[in-house]
C-alpha cells in the first residue's frame, strides 16, 4: 500500500442570514481544504511505481457548525499506511512498503471518477471465462497472462489459526481487490507482491478457484508476521526529518560483515529516534497502548496495526487531520517505536485572488491578516484543522473578504512539512446601497393625493479597507420624504481606524469618530398608571462622538470617548419645548410642567468623556446562555456647555446565568435549565437633566409596565430573577422584576415622577414562551394588580 | 393677595370683654418685641378657614365659598391697630379629587416668598368623625412644603364646635376624643416623634363661626364648654408665638427644596476617582481572570 492520501475537504456554506452587508455583497464562500496527498516516506527502491488506486481507509462524515454561523462539512479519507518491519529481521526498519508516488493523483481520481468507474466497468463487462474444468484450484502462475478474470468472492486463510478470516478483519482493507472486479493476471500478481511486501506477512500465497461460471473465487492465504514480545512504546515525529537510505546490502557479504551492516542500521536508527521531536500522543493514550502491547504476548502485525488505529484515531480527532503513523520501528526489540509525521507548518502563504482566481497583488496589508491567525498555524506548529476553522473564522470576521480558503498542502520541498496556503478574494472597496420607499399619507378628506405620495428611503455608502489596514469610512441618511428631508433626515457616518496601536502591536485598540443624531420619544414625560395621555416630549440628539475600543475578548470590551452633543426637546408638533406639558384637572394643557433641559431653553449643548466597561464571559451551552456579564458606565461631566453641566452618571449591571443542571455539551443535546439573576444601579451626581434620568418599567428595565411608567429618578435599582426551563427546542420562563427610585425620583427638576402621577417604584411578575426571536408573555404589573400579554423582540437580559 | 394694611375696624364690633382681652394679649406681644404677627391658615377645603379670619377678624376680609373654592390662591389679610400689625392668610383647600393638589400647595409656597410665618392654623372640623388617611396626607403635604418646624408654631383649630355630640356623649370626652385622634394624624403626618411630641404639644383650639353661636352674659360667642373662643384663640396663638421657637422664613429654598444639581457634586471627582481604580479596574481583573480561566482548545 505505498501511496498515502490523507484529503481532508471541508467546506462552509454562508449562513442563510440576510444582513445588509450580505445583501450587499457576494455571498461570501469560504473552504478549508486539506487535501493532499502525503508523499511515501519509505524508501524502498525495489517496488515500481504503484498506480493503484489507493483504497480508503476510513472515510469520516462529519458536519460541523461553528461559533461564526458557517456551517462546515468535513470530509476525511486516509489510506492505510505503510507497516515497517522486513520479516522478523534484526533491526526491523528498513525495506519495508512500497515506494511509489502518484497518491496525489489518486485522490483525485477517487474523488471525481465514481461516474468514470462505473463507464468503464461497462465497457470491461467482456471477461473471460477462465477455460477449466470447475471446481479446481488454479496457482497464480498458472493462470493465462492475456485473460482477464472475474473474480467472484475474495477469502483469506490464516494459516496461523487455520482458519478464514472474515470481512471485519483489519488484513481485509489491505487488498485491493474486490469481489465482482475483473482483474489480469499481472495485477493479480501486483497484488501478491504488494502483500508481501507490505511487512505485515511472513507469507502471502494467492489461489484461484474455478468456478461453474467461468468466474474465479480467490483465496489469499497468509501467515502473519510476528516480533517478540515488547514492553515500551515510544511515539515519535518524524515529519521534517530526512529520510535514511538503506545502504543496499550485498549479497555477497559475509556474516561478519552482515553483523556490521546491522550494528550500523541500528545506530543509525537510534540515533533518528534521539533526534526525531516528541510527538503530542498523550500519556493516557500512551498508557493505553502499553496495555495493548502487555496484553498481547507477541508484537503481531494486527496489534501494529490496532496501535495505529488507536494513534491516527487520537490524531483525527483531535483535528490533526494531516497526521499520519507512517512506520513501525525498532521491532524485535523490547520497544515499539510508532513514527508519526504529524504535519508540521514549514510555511504560511497569504495569496490574494481575483475574480478569475488569478494571484494578484492584495489592497489588504498582509499584516492584518496575519494577526488573525491562530497561534497555532504559525510555521513550526503542527497543523491541526481546528486551528484552520479558527484562521476561517476570524478572517472572515474582518469582513474584507467575499472568500476565504484555508488549504493545507504538502511541501514538496521539505518532505512531511505542510505549507498553509491561505486564498482571499477581496470584497469591493466602494459600495453605495440606495434603498427607496414611497409611503402614501392621507391628504384631505382621508383621501390619498399625488402630492401626498412621499418619497422616502436610505441612502448608504461605505468605503472600506483604507490603506489595506482595514480603516473604513461609512454613512447613510435616512428620511420618510426626500422632497422635505428636513422633517426627519436620520443620519449616521462613522470613520473606524483599527489597530490604533499599530498592526503589529498584539493590543487591539480601534478608534471610532462618528457623527449622529437620534429621535426618541422621552419616557421621563410619560404617565403612570391610569393617567391620561400626558403630551409627548421628543428628544432629538445631534452631535460628534469619538470613542476608542479595546478589545479583550471576543465579547468583552473597554470603550472610552468623548461625546459632544446638542440635545433639543420638542413637543409633538416639532416645536422646542423647554418644559413638559401637562394637562390640568380642567383639561386645560398647561406648558409649566418640569423642565426638559438643563438649560431652560429646550436646548442644550454639552460635551462629556463616555467610559463602558463590558466583561462577558456568556457562553451558549446547548444553545442556553450560561456564564455572567458585568457592564459599568460612566458619563463624567466636564462643565462644557449649557449651564456649565458638571456631573457623574454612573450605572452598573450585573447579570448572572446559573446553570441549574450539568449537560452533556454537543449539537442536538438538550441545554440545561438556567436561572438568570439580573441587578442594575443607576445614579447620577450633580447636574441631570430629565432628558438623561433614569426611567423605570418597559420591556428591558421592569416588564409588564410601559416604558417609563414607574418613574424617572436620579438613582434607580432594579432587580430581576427568571427561570427558563428548555422545552423542545426552546425555552419557556416565569419571571419577577422589582424596580425602585429609591425616593430620588424628587431629586429631578420638577419632580416628573409625581407630576404624571408615577408610584416610584413597582413589581412584577409573569411568565412567557420563546419563539423564535420573539418573546410572548403574560405580566402581571404589580401596581395595579392587572396583567397583559405582550410580545417583545430580543432578550430582556 | 398682598392688600393694603388697613386700620383694624372690625375689632370693634367685638364685646367689650373680648376687645379689653384682645388689647391685653397685642399689649403683651408688644412687650416682647412683636409687632407684626403672621397667621398661616391651612386645612382641607370647606372645614371654615376662610369663616375662622373673617372671626379674628371681625368683617368679611375674605369671600366665603361654602361649596367650590375659586381659583386656587392665597389671600392675606393686613390689619394693624396701636402699631400692632396683624397678617392672616388664607389659602384654597389642600383637596382636590382625593389626593392633595400638588398645583395648589406649589402655588401656596410661591405666593408665601419671602414672608415669614409666625403661626399655621391648621383648621378641620369638630364634627367629622374620624379622621382618614387624606388627614395625613394634607399634614405630610404641609410638613414637606414648610419643614417640622412649622408643626412648633401650630394651633389645631376645630371648627363648627357648637354641637351635641352623639350618642349622648359629654361634650368633653368627644372634644378630647375628636382631637386625640387629630393630633395623633398631626404626628405621625409630620413625622414627629415621641420626644418631639412631649417638647411642644400642638395645642387645639375650638371655634365656632356660626351668627348662631351661643353668647354670655358679657355678650362674648362662647362655646357649649362655656369659653369664649375669640379670645381663648387669641390668648393661644399669643403663647405659641412667645414659646421660644423660630418663625418659619419662606425663601427660595424652602419653595424648591435643596437644589438637588448641587448636592454632592464637590464629591464628583472623588466619585470619578473611585470609579476608575475600583470599579473600571475591578471588572479589568476580572475579565483577565476570564481569559486565565478560559479553557483553551487542546490545539493550541
Amino acid at each position: 500500500m505505498p501511496s498515502f492520501a490523507a484529503p481532508t475537504h471541508i467546506q462552509s456554506t454562508p449562513p442563510l442570514s440576510s444582513s445588509r452587508r450580505a445583501l450587499a455583497s457576494p455571498t461570501p464562500k469560504r473552504t478549508v481544504q486539506c487535501n493532499f496527498a502525503l508523499p511515501s516516506f519509505s524508501s524502498s527502491s525495489s517496488s515500481s511505481s504503484s498506480t493503484k488506486n489507493p483504497k480508503p481507509l476510513k472515510s469520516f462524515f462529519k458536519t460541523l457548525a461553528a461559533a461564526s454561523a458557517s456551517s462546515l462539512l468535513l470530509h476525511l479519507r486516509s489510506l492505510s499506511p505503510n507497516l515497517g518491519g522486513s520479516g522478523g529481521e534484526g533491526g526491523g526498519f528498513g525495506g519495508s512498503g512500497g515506494g511509489g508516488g502518484g497518491g496525489g493523483g489518486g485522490f483525485w481520481r477517487e474523488l471525481f471518477s465514481p461516474a468514470l468507474a462505473i463507464a468503464d466497468e461497462s465497457q470491461n463487462q467482456e471477461w473471460d471465462s477462465h477455460g477449466l474444468p470447475a471446481n479446481i484450484v488454479v496457482q497464480l502462475n498458472k493462470l493465462s497472462g492475456f485473460k482477464k478474470y472475474k473474480v467472484s468472492d475474495i477469502l483469506f486463510f490464516d494459516r496461523r489459526r487455520w482458519a478464514t478470516v472474515g470481512t471485519e478483519d483489519s488484513f481485509f482493507e489491505m487488498v485491493s481487490l474486490k469481489p465482482g472486479g475483473v482483474y489480469t493476471k499481472a495485477q493479480l500478481q501486483k497484488e501478491l507482491e504488494t502483500l508481501a511486501t507490505c511487512g505485515m506477512f511472513e507469507k502471502v500465497d494467492l489461489e484461484g478457484k474455478t468456478n461453474p461460471d467461468g468466474t474465479i473465487a480467490v483465496t489469499i492465504s497468509f501467515t502473519e508476521s510476528t516480533w517478540q514480545s515488547a514492553d515500551k512504546f515510544r511515539c515519535i515525529n518524524v515529519g521534517l526529518m530526512p529520510q535514511s537510505k538503506p545502504i543496499e546490502m550485498d549479497s555477497d557479504m559475509t556474516d561478519k560483515e552482515k553483523m556490521e551492516y546491522y550494528r550500523s542500521l541500528e545506530r543509525d536508527y537510534k540515533r533518528r529516534i534521539d533526534r526525531a521531536k516528541p510527538c503530542l500522543l498523550p500519556p493516557p493514550v500512551h498508557r493505553e497502548i502499553m496495555m495493548m502491547l502487555s496484553d498481547q504476548g507477541k508484537v503481531s502485525a494486527r496489534l501494529l496495526q490496532r496501535i495505529r488505529d488507536r494513534v491516527q484515531k487520537w490524531y483525527y480527532d483531535e483535528g490533526y487531520a494531516c497526521a499520519q503513523v507512517v512506520n513501525f520501528g525498532n521491532l524485535n526489540t523490547k520497544e515499539v517505536v510508532c513514527e508519526v509525521v504529524e504535519g508540521d507548518i514549514t510555511q504560511v502563504n497569504i495569496q490574494f485572488l481575483d475574480k478569475l482566481g488569478n494571484v494578484v497583488e492584495g489592497n489588504t496589508q498582509v499584516a492584518v491578516v496575519k494577526r488573525e491567525m491562530p497561534k497555532a498555524l504559525r510555521p513550526g506548529k503542527v497543523f491541526n484543522i481546528e486551528a484552520g476553522k479558527q484562521a476561517l473564522r476570524n478572517i472572515n470576521g474582518l469582513g474584507l473578504f467575499s472568500n476565504i480558503e484555508v488549504n493545507p498542502r504538502p511541501d514538496e520541498k521539505n518532505e512531511g512539512g505542510i505549507i498553509v496556503e491561505i486564498k482571499l478574494k477581496e470584497l469591493e472597496q466602494k459600495t453605495a446601497e440606495v434603498a427607496t420607499e414611497w409611503s402614501i399619507v392621507p391628504g384631505r378628506g382621508g383621501r390619498p393625493t399625488l402630492a401626498s405620495l412621499q418619497p422616502g428611503g436610505t441612502v448608504t455608502f461605505e468605503h472600506r479597507n483604507l490603506n489595506g489596514l482595514n480603516r473604513s469610512i461609512n454613512g447613510s441618511v435616512t428620511t420618510s420624504n426626500f422632497l422635505n428631508p428636513q422633517d426627519d433626515l436620520a443620519f449616521k457616518l462613522e470613520y473606524v481606524h483599527p489597530y490604533l496601536d499599530g498592526v503589529y502591536n498584539p493590543r487591539n485598540r480601534t478608534m471610532r469618530v462618528s457623527c449622529f443624531n437620534s429621535r426618541k420619544l422621552s419616557p421621563v414625560f410619560t404617565g403612570g398608571p391610569g393617567v391620561d395621555e400626558v403630551p409627548p416630549i421628543w428628544v432629538d440628539r445631534a452631535g460628534v462622538k469619538t470613542n476608542i475600543t479595546e478589545n479583550f475578548t471576543r465579547q468583552s470590551k473597554f470603550t472610552y470617548g468623548l461625546v459632544m452633543e446638542e440635545i433639543t426637546t420638542r413637543d409633538e408638533s416639532s416645536h422646542i419645548c423647554p418644559n413638559g406639558q401637562r394637562v390640568l384637572p380642567s383639561g386645560a394643557i398647561s406648558a409649566d410642567g418640569p423642565p426638559t433641559t438643563l438649560s431652560g431653553t429646550g436646548v442644550d449643548r454639552m460635551a462629556f468623556l463616555q467610559a463602558n466597561i463590558t466583561r462577558d464571559n456568556t457562553k451558549f451551552l446547548n444553545g442556553a446562555i450560561v456564564g455572567s456579564r458585568d457592564v459599568f458606565q460612566v458619563d463624567q461631566g466636564i462643565g462644557v456647555g449649557s449651564k456649565f453641566p458638571f456631573f457623574n452618571r454612573h450605572q452598573l449591571t450585573l447579570t448572572r446565568f446559573f446553570q441549574l443542571k450539568e449537560v452533556e455539551e454537543g449539537a442536538g443535546k438538550s441545554p440545561p435549565p438556567v436561572l438568570v439573576f439580573h441587578g442594575h444601579y443607576g445614579g447620577c451626581v450633580g447636574d441631570l437633566p430629565s432628558y438623561d434620568a433614569f426611567t423605570l418599567g418597559g420591556p428591558y428595565s421592569v416588564r409588564g409596565y410601559n416604558m417609563g411608567e414607574i418613574g424617572a429618578a436620579r438613582n434607580i435599582v432594579e432587580l430581576a430573577a427568571e427561570l427558563r426551563i428548555p422545552v423542545k427546542g426552546t425555552h419557556v420562563y416565569a419571571f419577577a422584576e422589582h424596580g425602585n427610585d429609591l425616593g430620588s425620583s424628587k431629586d429631578v427638576k420638577g419632580n416628573p415622577s409625581e407630576v404624571y402621577r408615577r408610584l416610584g417604584h413597582g413589581s412584577s411578575y409573569g411568565a412567557g414562551v420563546k419563539l423564535g426571536l420573539v418573546r410572548a408573555e403574560y405580566a402581571v404589573d404589580h401596581n395595579s394588580g392587572t396583567g397583559a400579554f405582550f410580545f417583545r423582540f430580543g432578550e430582556r437580559f | 393677595m398682598a392688600s393694603l394694611t388697613r386700620e383694624w375696624i372690625g375689632i370693634n364690633t367685638f364685646a367689650s370683654a373680648t376687645q379689653t382681652k384682645l388689647l391685653e394679649l397685642l399689649g403683651k406681644l408688644k412687650q416682647e418685641n412683636v409687632d407684626t404677627l403672621t397667621i398661616l391658615v391651612m386645612g382641607k377645603g370647606g372645614v371654615g378657614k376662610s369663616s375662622t379670619i373673617n372671626s379674628i377678624i371681625g368683617e368679611r376680609a375674605v369671600t366665603v365659598n361654602p361649596f367650590q373654592s375659586e381659583a386656587p390662591r392665597t389671600v392675606t389679610v393686613s390689619r394693624s391697630r396701636a402699631g400692632f400689625t396683624l397678617n392672616v392668610i388664607d389659602t384654597p383647600g389642600l383637596i382636590e379629587g382625593g389626593y392633595v393638589n400638588a398645583q395648589a400647595l406649589e402655588i401656596i409656597k410661591r405666593s408665601l416668598l419671602n414672608k415669614t410665618i409666625d403661626v399655621l392654623l391648621y383648621v378641620d372640623r369638630l364634627d367629622a368623625y374620624r379622621v382618614d388617611n387624606l388627614d395625613k396626607q394634607v399634614v405630610k403635604a404641609i410638613t414637606e412644603s414648610f419643614g417640622k418646624g412649622i408643626w412648633d408654631r401650630a394651633l389645631v383649630v376645630l371648627t363648627h364646635a357648637q354641637l351635641s355630640p352623639p350618642d349622648g356623649l359629654p361634650y368633653e370626652d368627644f372634644y378630647s376624643k375628636r382631637s386625640g385622634a387629630l393630633l395623633k394624624v398631626v404626628r405621625v403626618g409630620a413625622g414627629l416623634k415621641k420626644q418631639d411630641k412631649q417638647d411642644f404639644a400642638i395645642p387645639v383650639v375650638l371655634v365656632e363661626n356660626s351668627g348662631r353661636c351661643n353668647k354670655n352674659e358679657i355678650d362674648e360667642k362662647v362655646l357649649p364648654n362655656g369659653i369664649a373662643w375669640i379670645p381663648h384663640l387669641v390668648k393661644t396663638i399669643t403663647e405659641v408665638v412667645l414659646n421660644g421657637s423660630k418663625s418659619i422664613v419662606v425663601d427660595k429654598k424652602l419653595i424648591e427644596g435643596p437644589n438637588p444639581n448641587e448636592r454632592g457634586k464637590f464629591l464628583i471627582p472623588l466619585i470619578f476617582a473611585f470609579q476608575y481604580f475600583f470599579i473600571v479596574k475591578g471588572i479589568e481583573r476580572a475579565i483577565k481572570n476570564d481569559i486565565a480561566r478560559e479553557g483553551r482548545p487542546s490545539w493550541e
